[in-house]
């Protein structure tokens, strides 16, 4: 079946089952690869994107779901290479990755909760992304979303200025 | 503590002709022109020293090239050690970048694949990659930059004196060239001898601050794991292992996972059965589809293991004994201190499944995959598909996570029988349930302590047994070898010692042969022997009524090199900590250290009660494994084994249950999440001028420091793993 969606601004059209996760269309059809599996089952939110500015697990949300919408993903979160994402950014500076696998992930659920609580305390990261991590980058993670938050923050001064 | 300022120990050098064989550049006169005429880029490599310690299993038999030069005067280092969150391509460019006067922007740092770089025997694991390797990259890379200096005197026909090297440039009073241009215009290299390597005072990197070097493409998401890699015209598979302990496949009904749409078809092979297919999705349908029957011997129970993995079942290898404690523990006129341990079967959980990639021709075989040990995958998959090894090649990517997974489980046999029997390449990936119920577990332990205390309250005589599965050496030298060894007293023996200046004191590995695959697991020994050890100490300095470090402090006074640093870090570790001053209302404290492959690590732990539940609230971690290269990156180590620790100590553990693991994926096996996430101090001292390893022996301490804590808040001594919290 042809399924239509646009990904990280991009009209795609893929011919697959529709049933199948998005992640697999997203790594294998469309080789986009930054988006990860680790789980299959929506525990470890490794696999998450969004779709329409909501966050998904994608292992778990068949393409059909995608279909007419608007998918965002690790390669698509920053603007360029040059201005990144806030997220993206305070990432960097906390230098937060290990193995770096699970980070897209985090990354991506930073940058929905940012948007939802605009100035997130150390309670509000803990208890509202559940992502996994196996290196243990814990303590800077919540580091590094305080920080992309602030950076948000900054970012809207000045473009209202 | 100061670093000591002695030069290196001089090698006997880099011999004209070893060292050219040893680089595989030259076999015979003419080889060195066809070696760079055949490369565009006319790349050379600086090769290997005969002579270097052993333990970084880096060994010089095949090609191993180490540097190329590539033309925008970029350096590639292919290195022999892998990637695996632990920053050592970081820490190994700062230490190439001191000797070959570059920026280190300008080095670039990619996994070795074991027929361009230099052949490592060993593998990566056992936190000795900086150790092992910290003389022999940096004269390698002085010798490298010592030859561009020999060719930049030749071509411009003046002394050696009179040419400096500096930010990838050859320089002559005003006049310079790159390192690229002096390739391209080199015919005959010649070879010094091993050049003088640099103080540790004029060291540029060394010591400082570095972000990782592979931080963006981690950040940006392109950072490519074995599991991202595609090859054309690759197909996918995903293989059924047994699904019961001990199990012998009895028959297999494949009908209906043939008929999947999408499934291309179904291999059975000795004791596994693989579906392949067109893409993934239809993979995986088509293994959920399969009808299996196993042979089982015995339908395992976790009372079974229990009752197996105890003091007294095993074969025993002594590890320490001092003294008598043997006789001063037995005498009946004494009051025996007597304590048990256990830890559960643990998983390694790393994030990123393994993939493997398999491209088996008539006459080559390429593997692509995330390995700890490309020799022992090579030798796997030789055996597999009847090839010999030099017609087989491994590349290596970023690994997801090792923490020894990644040393002896893969799916590399599998999947290059699976191409070889299609004669396509195929991507063979395990699914989050496979990496969960398909071993190398951590093993389970069991522990016996004893001690006779004098009137003083201090040690007269302690003996330590532990009773453990099998973590490496059967796995690594094989049944025979384990044999003449009796006891895997090498993996497992980590931390079972007691470094204490107690003394009478013993110390067993017991062996048990268990009915499930288990390995490694980060810190192997070190993290169930330093629990069970820790805890007693903490039992025994409550009964002699003495302070927990005072305690420890006062076993610690011997010229031991490693005592003294472990005396040190605990004096800092109890000042900076404010262990001494009175802990408030609700907040439990504990204490524990451990020394592991010469880095001495401590931590001083609270916990709370949150909402009913204990946490670990903070954590001061003191670390000391010698010379920093890159103070941040082990501060990422020492954050990783906090909360590897925090993870592991409180909810990890998988159980036997009617043959089969209980758990499958992540919801069956609780870890540490950002709830768990304490306040966290990590210090770093330097006693020695050498550094060690720390990748594993932060973790040491700990899951004891976290359960004295516990007994300090509610009065309920924790000892088995992970913790029995109400
Ligand atoms: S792979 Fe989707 S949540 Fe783990
Ligand atoms: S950085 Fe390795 S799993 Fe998170």
């Amino acid at each position: 079946m042809n399924i239509s969606f646009k990904i990280n601004g991009k009209a795609v059209t893929v011919d697959t089952d529709p049933m199948t996760p998005l992640l697999w269309v997203v790594r294998d059809e469309l080789s986009l690869k930054g988006t990860k599996y680790g789980c299959g089952k929506a525990l470890c939110g490794a696999c998450s994107l969004h779709v329409d500015g909501e966050l998904y697990r994608s292992c778990s949300l068949p393409v059909k779901y995608a279909e007419n919408k608007n998918v965002t993903t690790i390669e698509g979160l920053s603007e360029n290479e040059n201005e990144l994402h806030p997220v993206q950014q305070a990432w960097m500076d906390i230098n937060v990755p290990q193995c770096g696998y699970c980070q897209p992930g985090f990354m991506m659920a930073a940058a929905k909760l940012i948007e939802e609580i605009p100035e997130p305390t150390d309670q509000d990261i803990k208890e509202n992304i559940s992502n996994i991590c196996r290196c243990g980058t814990h303590p800077r993670i919540i580091k590094a979303v305080k920080k992309a938050a602030q950076l948000k923050q900054s970012q809207k001064v000045q473009s209202d200025e | 503590m100061s670093k000591e300022e002695t030069p290196e120990k001089k090698k006997k050098g880099f011999s004209r002709r070893k060292f050219l064989k040893n680089t595989g550049i030259v076999i015979g006169g003419g080889s060195l022109l066809l070696y760079f005429g055949r490369h565009k880029l006319r790349t050379f490599a600086a090769g290997f020293i005969a002579d270097m310690d052993l333990p970084s299993g880096v060994s010089n038999f095949d090609p191993d090239f180490w540097f190329e030069i590539m033309e925008d005067n970029t350096i590639l280092f292919k290195s022999p050690k892998v990637e695996m969150g632990q920053g050592i391509f970081t820490g190994f460019a700062m230490l190439a970048a001191e000797e070959l006067e570059v920026a280190i922007e300008q080095i670039k740092v990619v996994p070795g694949s074991s027929v361009n770089s230099a052949n490592d025997m060993a593998g990566t694991g056992g936190s000795g990659s900086t150790h092992s390797l910290y003389v022999s990259i940096r004269e390698v890379a002085a010798t490298m930059r010592e030859m561009l200096r020999m060719a930049a005197a030749d071509y411009w026909k003046v002394p050696l004196e009179d040419i400096r090297a500096e930010n990838g440039m050859l320089l002559k009073g005003s006049e310079s060239m790159s390192y690229a241009d002096i390739v391209k215009n080199t015919e005959q290299w010649k070879t010094p001898k091993t050049p003088d390597l640099k103080l540790a005072s004029s060291f540029k990197y060394v010591g400082t601050e570095r972000k990782r070097i592979d931080l963006k493409p981690k950040v940006m998401g392109d950072a490519i794991f074995a599991i991202d890699t595609e090859i054309p015209d690759m197909l996918y598979a995903v293989v059924q292992y047994p699904e019961y302990i001990g199990g012998k496949l009895k028959s297999v009904d494949s009908s209906e996972a043939e008929s999947t749409n999408g499934v291309i078809r179904v291999i059975r092979e000795d004791n596994w059965v693989a579906v392949v297919a067109k893409n993934r999705y239809a993979a995986e349908m088509g293994k959920k589809a399969l009808k299996l029957e196993w042979d089982v011997e015995k339908t395992w129970q976790q009372q079974d293991i229990d009752e197996l993995v105890k003091v007294g079942n095993g074969r025993t290898v002594k590890l320490q004994d001092k003294g008598s404690a043997s006789s001063v523990i037995k005498d009946d006129d004494i009051e025996v201190i007597h304590q048990e341990y256990r830890t559960s079967l643990g998983v390694h959980a790393q994030l990123e499944p393994n993939g493997v990639i398999a491209d088996v021709k008539e006459d080559k075989a390429v593997i692509i995959m995330g390995t700890q040990a490309i020799s022992f995958v090579k030798r796997a998959v030789s055996k597999a598909i009847n090839m010999s090894s030099g017609k087989i090649e491994i590349r290596n990517s970023f690994l997801g996570g090792g923490f020894g997974r990644r040393y002896f489980k893969f799916n590399a046999p599998e999947a290059a029988r699976i191409s070889q029997i299609l004669g396509k390449p195929v991507q063979v990936f395990r699914d989050r349930e496979s990496e969960f119920t398909d071993g190398y577990f951590r093993p389970s332990s069991h522990h016996e302590l004893k001690a006779v205390l004098n009137d003083d309250g201090t040690v007269k005589a302690i003996s330590h047994t532990q009773a453990t599965g099998d973590m490496g050496i059967k796995l690594a030298a094989g049944k025979m070898g384990m044999n003449i060894m009796g006891a895997d007293f090498i993996s497992a023996g980590h931390g079972a010692k007691f470094l204490y200046d107690f003394p009478n004191k013993k110390a067993y590995v017991e062996h048990i042969d268990m009915p499930i695959p288990t390995g490694i697991w980060r810190g192997v020994g070190m993290f169930p022997n330093g629990f069970a050890v820790e805890t007693f100490i903490d039992e025994l300095a409550r009964k002699a009524n003495t302070d927990p470090i005072e305690f420890r402090l006062k076993h610690l006074y011997s010229d031991d090199p490693i005592v003294k640093r472990m005396k040190n870090i605990i004096e800092i570790l109890r000042d900076r900590s404010g262990w001494n001053t009175p802990a408030p209302e609700g907040v439990g404290r504990g204490f524990a250290c451990g020394e592991d492959r010469k880095t001495v690590a401590a931590a001083a732990v609270e916990v709370q009660k949150i909402d009913g539940q204990i946490r670990v609230t903070k954590v001061t971690h003191i670390v000391d494994p010698g010379l920093v290269i890159n103070p941040d990156g082990v501060r990422q180590q020492v954050e990783g084994c906090i909360m590897m620790g925090i993870s592991a100590s409180m909810y990890e553990g998988t159980y036997v249950k009617d043959g089969q693991m209980t758990a499958t994926n992540y919801h069956q096996y609780p870890m540490a999440s950002l709830m768990d996430t304490p306040e966290i101090e990590v210090i770093m001292v330097e006693g020695s001028a050498k550094p060690s390893g720390v990748g594993e022996p932060p973790i040491a301490p700990m899951a004891p420091a976290i359960g004295n804590a516990i007994f300090d808040l509610t009065g309920e001594r924790q000892r088995k793993l992970p913790f029995q919290l109400t």
